[in-house]
This record gives structure tokens, sequence and C-alpha cells, in this order.
């Protein structure tokens, strides 16, 4: 592990650095750059949702583990929760949840962008999947929404199909939804 | 009341020390031709001001920063001095040093940026300390120093190109964004927290210290502007 001389870095900086230094060491500066975006969401989707739904509460983080027990999905990432051909609701309200609470905030653990995505991408499974509604957007908002996140150049494409499939069923009008 | 008034020298001369530097160049840059006996004039104002009974008391920080009262406290002092001709080399007079005084500003200066560069150091300094620390829960101190050293300290001031972040996944064993988010966060608040005490060693009060805080922003940003 390589050492940092603190003394002999601050001695030879001009206040510009300094400066820059204060305020990126500000909780509310931008933790990740735009470039890492990709890379991110790819970390993201590849993750055990397990990992990062269980930060909720303990009654959640139970409940969580007993439904991904009984549905076999102790090492599910949220890609292969998206894409289940029957994914359980409750995750994927969870996961909406979890995305709605990164977005927006100064503070976010998740870049807004990714967690936007997030966001659009359980409704999106939710309704493709399942055919139930599992937010209060409206058509319009919903297809804004999955548009968005389809357009992210980051997006790989079974989830961009994903996207494309929820956004028939409401151009469809499908009663069940 | 001895104890009290034990522990204000010990703090006071602690804080002496580690503001050394920048005391110095405020010195040698309001008075310049007195560089030869910088040190000794120093330790004088240590001794014969700072820490005395009763110096820390005058320092109303309602009517100022602790930095400008030491500055103030510092001139005064060495003026004083020369005025009852206390000089054992040849002396400066006062009409002279009074040539000196248009760059006032610039000393200030100096002696502010200068205290931001040891206050940081300082921090940093106790941060990485404070995360290396066997005693606390490892390796994940340890790894939020790591970090925050290659995601801010050496890209800011050793120009290092940034670390990409699926480097970052294999060396922190990240099980995902949220963990390498609140790793960094971490950092920054434990930063946050360590500049926070080492100000109040000297803003003594939170209101004073966050004011400080500020204060330093901005003063690094008018620096920085050119303004």
């Amino acid at each position: 592990m390589a050492d940092f001389d603190s003394a002999g870095a601050m001695a030879r900086s001009e206040a510009r650095s300094l400066a820059a230094f204060m305020a990126a060491g500000s909780e509310s500066a931008r933790l990740w750059r735009p470039e890492e975006l990709a890379a991110i969401f790819r970390h993201q989707m590849a993750a055990p949702a397990l990992v990062d739904l269980a930060g909720f509460d303990p009654a959640t983080a139970e409940r969580l583990k007993t439904l991904t027990s009984a549905q076999n999905l102790l090492l599910t990432s949220f890609r292969d929760l998206f894409l289940h051909a029957v994914p359980p609701v409750e995750l994927l309200e969870l996961t909406k949840d979890f995305a709605k609470a990164n977005m927006d905030q100064a503070d976010s653990a998740l870049p807004n962008d990714v967690a936007a995505a997030l966001y659009y991408i359980s409704i999106a499974s939710a309704l493709a999947r399942l055919d139930r509604r599992i937010s209060r957007l409206n058509d319009a908002e919903l297809r804004k929404g999955f548009s968005w996140a389809r357009e992210r150049a980051w997006v790989d494409e079974k989830t961009r199909q994903l996207l494309g499939e929820a956004m028939q069923k409401i151009s469809s009008g499908d009663p069940t939804t | 009341m001895a104890q009290t008034v034990e522990t204000d020298t010990a703090r006071l001369d602690r804080l002496i020390q580690t503001y050394w530097t920048p005391l110095k160049i405020f010195f040698l840059a309001t008075f310049p031709s007195l560089r030869e006996q910088a040190d000794t004039f120093l330790q004088e104002f240590a001794e014969d001001k700072v820490l005395k009974k009763g110096w820390l008391q005058r320092a109303d920080r309602s009517r100022g920063k602790f930095r400008d009262f030491l500055k103030t406290s510092l001139r005064n002092f060495v003026l004083d001095r020369l005025s009852r001709a206390e000089v054992r080399h040849a002396p400066v007079s006062l009409d002279e040093l009074d040539r000196e005084f248009p760059a006032a500003e610039e000393a200030s200066n100096e002696f502010d940026l200068t205290w931001v560069k040891t206050l940081l150091a300082e921090t940093l300094r106790r941060m990485e300390a404070d995360c290396k620390d066997p005693a606390q829960e490892q390796p994940r101190r340890t790894r939020i120093w790591e970090m925050f050293r290659i995601r801010l300290l050496e890209p800011m001031f050793n120009d290092a190109p940034p670390v990409p972040y699926d480097e970052l996944i294999g060396r922190f064993d990240l099980k995902s964004p949220t963990d390498a988010s609140n790793m960094l966060l971490t950092g920054k608040r434990m930063f946050k927290a360590h500049l926070g005490r080492v100000i109040k060693e000297y803003a003594e009060q939170d209101a004073a210290t966050a004011a400080e805080i500020q204060e330093l922003e901005k003063f690094l940003g008018r620096l920085a502007g050119g303004k």
C-alpha cells in the first residue's frame, strides 16, 4: 500500500488545488464521474439483490431472506431478478423503493441516473413479466421514464428489450394492467 | 483553576508548535528586514505573550478570527519590542517599517494560506493514523483510507490518473456500487470530523469551528479565483 505524504503534498499545493480538494471532500460533492456510469450500472446489475435491499430494516431483511430462499434466488443478481420469467413482485417493489430512496439525494449511495434507471427497470419488469403495476405513475409518465432509461448508452441490450416490452404493454392498453 | 491554566498552556504550546511555519511566514513577510532574527522573535512571542496567562482570554471570539488575533498580536509584539529598542543587530526604524505595511494584505494572505496547508496536513495525518489504527475495525478502516487516497488525494495533489471503477471492485472486494459509495462517503465524513477537531483546538466553540471552515473555504476560493 503506497504512502501519501500529506505534509509534502499540502506544502507544495496552490490555492486552486486546496480549494478543489475542500469542495470535493464535501459529502454533497459528486462521488463518481459521468464516464464511470457504465461500469457502475454493470456492477449494480450484477450485484446480489440481498446485499443492497437488506439495508432497509431488520424486518425487511428477514422477509427478503425468506423470499429469496423460497424462490432459490439467494445469489440472484438484480439482472437475474429483472429478467426472470416470473420475478417475485415483492422483490421488485423493494428494488423500486431502494432505487427511489437513492434518487435526487445529495448523499445518495448511487449516482442519480443509475438509481433512476433501476427504478424504471423494476417497474418495467413487473409490467412486462407479471402484468402488474407496482407504481402510481400514469402511462405518460411511465412511457417517458422507460424511454429515458432505454436511451442510456450504458443500459445493456436485454434490459433495453425488457423496457421495450413494458412500453408495449402500456401502448396496447392491456386491460390486465 | 491551576489545572485549567496548565491545560491552556499545554494546548497553546502545541498550537504554536503546529502553526510555527505560518507564523514565521507572516513574520518574514511583515518584517523582511528582521529575517535573521525571526526565530528569536517568534520564540519570545511564544514565551512572553502566547503562553502567558491571560493572553488567550483577550482573544474575543465575537470580534474576529483567532488567526487574525494571532497575527495582530505578533505584529504588535514585534513593534513594541522594536520601539523599546531591544533589537541586538542594526535597528530598523519604524519609518522603514511603515514602508513595508502596504504589503500587509499580502503577508496576511501568505499566513492564511500556510495556515490552511498546515491545518489540512495535520487533519490528513490524523485521519490516516485513525484509519490504520489496529484497534479499529480492520481491514475496513484501512480500506477507507485507501479509497480516499486514490479517489481524492492522489488525483488532486499528485496528478495521478483516475483508477477505473472496475479496478476498484477487485481492489476493495466491493459487493455493489452502494458498498463503494459508502466507503468513499465514510472517508469524507471522517475527514470532515478530523478537520473539525483540528480547528476546534483553536476555535474552541462549535459555531466558531463551523464559521472558520466556511471562512477558509471562502479564502481559498478567493485566492484560487485570483480575486
